[in-house]
């Protein structure tokens, strides 16, 4: 009984010193602000770290044949990939930067997402390189380059172009005696009543996990709002959100969810709903243009809805005081670490990714559209693709997705909010009271 | 002889306890101690707030349905997982034929050998509206005002989650309570039986006192588990919709991870530790005061 108390008495020694010693503060990135070197080394030598959140056996194999040729072509740089999945991602990189850990080429979304690293002082500003006046900076579309721009400086090379559109089974439509893709929301919900009427499910919509509901939001926000007061409000500082557009944005959804989308929703995966739009029960489906080889038969489609798809941009409501051609989307990016002493070397690796061959081989192997112009051809990519990109290069700004362009406690607000509105527990004047509430905490957080 | 003998036995100890020091302690002290603090991954100067992220975490109403969501898993888990599991033993043991026994033991326990995330994505179409076999169930038996989009809508996403972690512990604990029941001497069922003792008074009058440790640990068990669940939600709901299945584990993750708001997710973490602990003291108070000897 003596030595246990004994054992008891150093262990309370023990936890007490350890408790002192943590004393400090917590172990944060850095923020010296030092200036990475980005003028192409002379030698190619050296390890170059990469972490991308594309695990997904469908994409995964084109980032790691690019490493390989791009280590077969400088034998002397070994590369060390690491791809995780979409959600782990965003766990990953935090635990990576807070444990000063950061890879140097990292994947980042538009948006706040990106710019917390800049704030942090993890992004290496690569304007010098990538400038749209610059000789890399000009083979990209400058809309995508725009998307990573902040205080007017350049922090991200965009890997892939992406914008949702409505897509639409023109099999269906024909049966309902709908002739042309609507052009204005009124029109949209009425051609909703005639599909339902001919037996379908108008749009297939599954939004378990809140974010499909979020790019609705996205659009019809861009077009209920004008620009600056959506700019001002989509920024943690100045958030207020007391515009009334918003609040018709969010009834404008609620009339979508009540005459055309799948019912229960919310219980429903975006895969399980995209199964009613691949197997003909449902007659349109909202999905990103990534998704789009999923249509194809190559991607596993019928050959029935195959050769009977199309697409068009959700339509604005006939009187909207937004900007009516914006589209929603945004490029994904890589950035390369502010404080890493292989900035160089990552910038010239990320030059090889998105050389013009590369580019194409992004659309060939993956059907993603490459933001490096004129990389996608009819040799490499289906009409549909050629067609969406055509589209892009019409739309005047890309409304970036509500949940990564927001303040997360914002995003959370319209997250949980519109989930509610789905199921019929919420008002969009309750969910804007929620979105305000979050953005007025936001805003002292970062006053 | 004696020293030397002591400060062996320290040698041998003296590994594992450096380990828990290690990943225990000290990740327990640095967690209190961040909870005093604003920051994220990314802040270059973490503030210190002093008491801010707890008094956050009083005023949040979703902190509040978190913390309410546990204490309703806890609760049914002990019906279910601690209840229901006793009687099926028992049920087991004195009721069923020894070769048909051997298979609903094993039938009970399968669940427990598959991971939950497997689990998790098994209901998820279980409870699927369109195709799963819930819904299709009750259409079937015509009842159709009981379908519903089960993890879709607030009032039924958390039962719904509750429903299925019962399913996969249920089989588990009735195990270890069978192991329980072959421990007590038959002596005193036949005594009990020469008695006069029916069945349902044996099982009230010697199983259940006689089980009593096993009980308790499994109460603990269940209940600390009901705090620490986290799996099987963000498999199923990630807390949605409206997070109205938040449980503390996935609030914690939330605001860590995607709010980055670090140290109010310290602070929940913080909460969650004292109410395991809490638990965790009662076990060994509990179990010492009621050891059975034979």
């Amino acid at each position: 009984m003596r030595s246990l108390t004994r054992v008891g008495a150093s262990l309370a020694a023990v936890v007490t010193a350890v408790a002192l010693a943590a004393c400090g503060t917590p172990s944060t990135a850095t923020t010296s602000g030092k200036q990475a070197n980005l003028s192409t080394p002379k030698e190619k030598k050296g390890t170059l770290t990469m972490v991308t959140k594309f695990a997904d056996p469908k994409y995964a194999p084109y980032f790691v044949d690019v490493t390989k040729a791009y280590e077969a072509a400088n034998p002397g740089v070994k590369i060390q990939l690491e791809q995780v999945g979409d959600q782990p991602y965003k766990d990953k990189i935090r635990v990576l930067s807070a444990s000063k850990k950061l890879p140097d080429i990292y994947f980042s979304w538009a948006g706040d997402f990106a710019n917390k690293f800049v704030r942090a002082n993890l992004a290496a500003d690569l304007t010098s390189v990538i400038g749209p006046d610059t000789e890399w900076g000009k083979t990209f579309a400058p809309a995508a380059l725009k998307a990573f721009q902040t205080n007017g400086k350049y922090y991200g090379v965009p890997i892939d172009l992406d914008a949702k559109y409505m897509a639409y089974n023109k099999k269906a439509f024909a049966k309902a005696g709908i002739a042309n893709p609507p052009d204005s929301l009124e029109t949209l919900l009425d051609d909703c009543g005639k599909l339902k009427s001919a037996g379908y499910t108008p749009i297939a919509l599954g939004n378990q996990y809140g974010w499909p509901a979020i790019h609705y939001m996205t659009q019809l926000n861009a077009y209920a709002v004008k620009p600056d007061t959506l700019s001002k409000d989509y920024n943690p500082a100045t958030g207020a959100f007391t515009d009334p557009g918003y609040v018709t944005a969010l009834t404008q959804f609620q009339s979508i969810v009540k005459q055309c989308a799948t019912p229960q929703a919310n219980g429903l995966s975006h895969e399980a709903a995209q199964a009613n739009f691949l197997n003909g029960k449902a007659a349109m489906h909202y999905l990103e243009s990534l998704e789009f080889l999923a249509l194809t038969t190559k991607g596993g489609a019928s050959k029935d809805l195959a050769d009977n798809w199309s697409f068009f941009k959700l339509p604005a409501s006939s009187s909207s005081p937004g900007d009516t051609k914006a589209l929603t989307g945004a490029p994904d990016g890589f950035m390369v670490n502010a404080q890493s002493e292989n900035a160089a070397l990552a910038v010239d690796f990320l030059k090889f990714m998105t050389n013009a061959q590369n580019a194409q081989k992004l659309t060939a192997d993956i059907g993603w559209l490459s933001p490096v112009q004129g990389s996608a051809t009819s040799s490499n990519s289906f009409p549909q693709l050629q067609e969406a990109l055509t589209d892009m290069g019409k739309a005047s700004q890309f409304a970036i997705w509500l949940d990564t362009v927001t303040n997360a406690d914002v995003a959370n607000a319209y997250l949980s909010g519109v989930e509610g509105l789905i199921n019929g527990a919420t008002t969009p004047q309750q969910v804007i009271k929620g979105v305000q509430d979050a953005a007025a905490k936001a805003k002292k957080q970062v006053g | 002889m004696h020293v030397l003998n002591r400060w062996r036995s320290w040698v041998w100890v003296l590994p594992a306890l450096a380990l828990l020091l290690v990943f225990v302690y000290y990740p327990i002290v640095e967690n209190l101690r961040l909870s005093l603090y604003s920051w994220n991954a990314f802040s270059a100067h973490p503030v210190f707030v002093g008491l801010d992220n707890y008094k956050t975490a009083a005023e949040d109403p979703i902190f509040w349905r978190a913390l309410r969501n546990n204490t309703v898993f806890a609760v049914t888990s002990l019906v279910f997982q601690v209840g229901f599991s006793l009687v099926l033993a028992a049920v087991l043991e004195e009721f069923v034929h020894q070769r048909l026994r051997g298979i609903l033991r094993t039938i009970y326990f399968i669940p427990a050998v598959i991971s939950i995330t497997v689990a998790g994505i098994l209901f998820s179409f279980l409870y699927n509206p369109q195709i799963g076999l819930l819904n299709r169930a009750l259409g079937a038996l015509g009842l159709v005002s009981w379908q519903h989009s089960w993890l879709g809508e607030p009032g039924t996403a958390m039962w719904s989650i509750i429903a299925m972690s019962q399913w996969q512990s249920i089989g588990y604990t009735a195990i270890l309570f069978v192991v329980a029941i072959q421990r007590v001497p038959r002596e005193f069922y036949e005594a009990a039986r020469i008695d006069g003792a029916g069945r349902i008074r044996s099982f009230f009058a010697i199983t259940v006192p006689m089980v009593r440790e096993m009980t308790t640990l499994i109460t603990i068990l269940t209940i600390s588990g009901a705090f620490l669940v986290f799996n099987e939600v963000m498999v199923m709901t990630a807390g949605g919709p409206s997070n109205s299945s938040q449980v503390l584990g996935t609030w914690l993750y939330r605001n860590a991870f995607l709010n980055d708001d670090m140290g109010y997710a310290s602070a929940i973490a913080t909460v969650i530790f004292f109410i395991t602990l809490l638990i965790g003291a009662s076990q060994i108070y509990l179990s010492r005061r009621r050891r059975i000897e034979w």
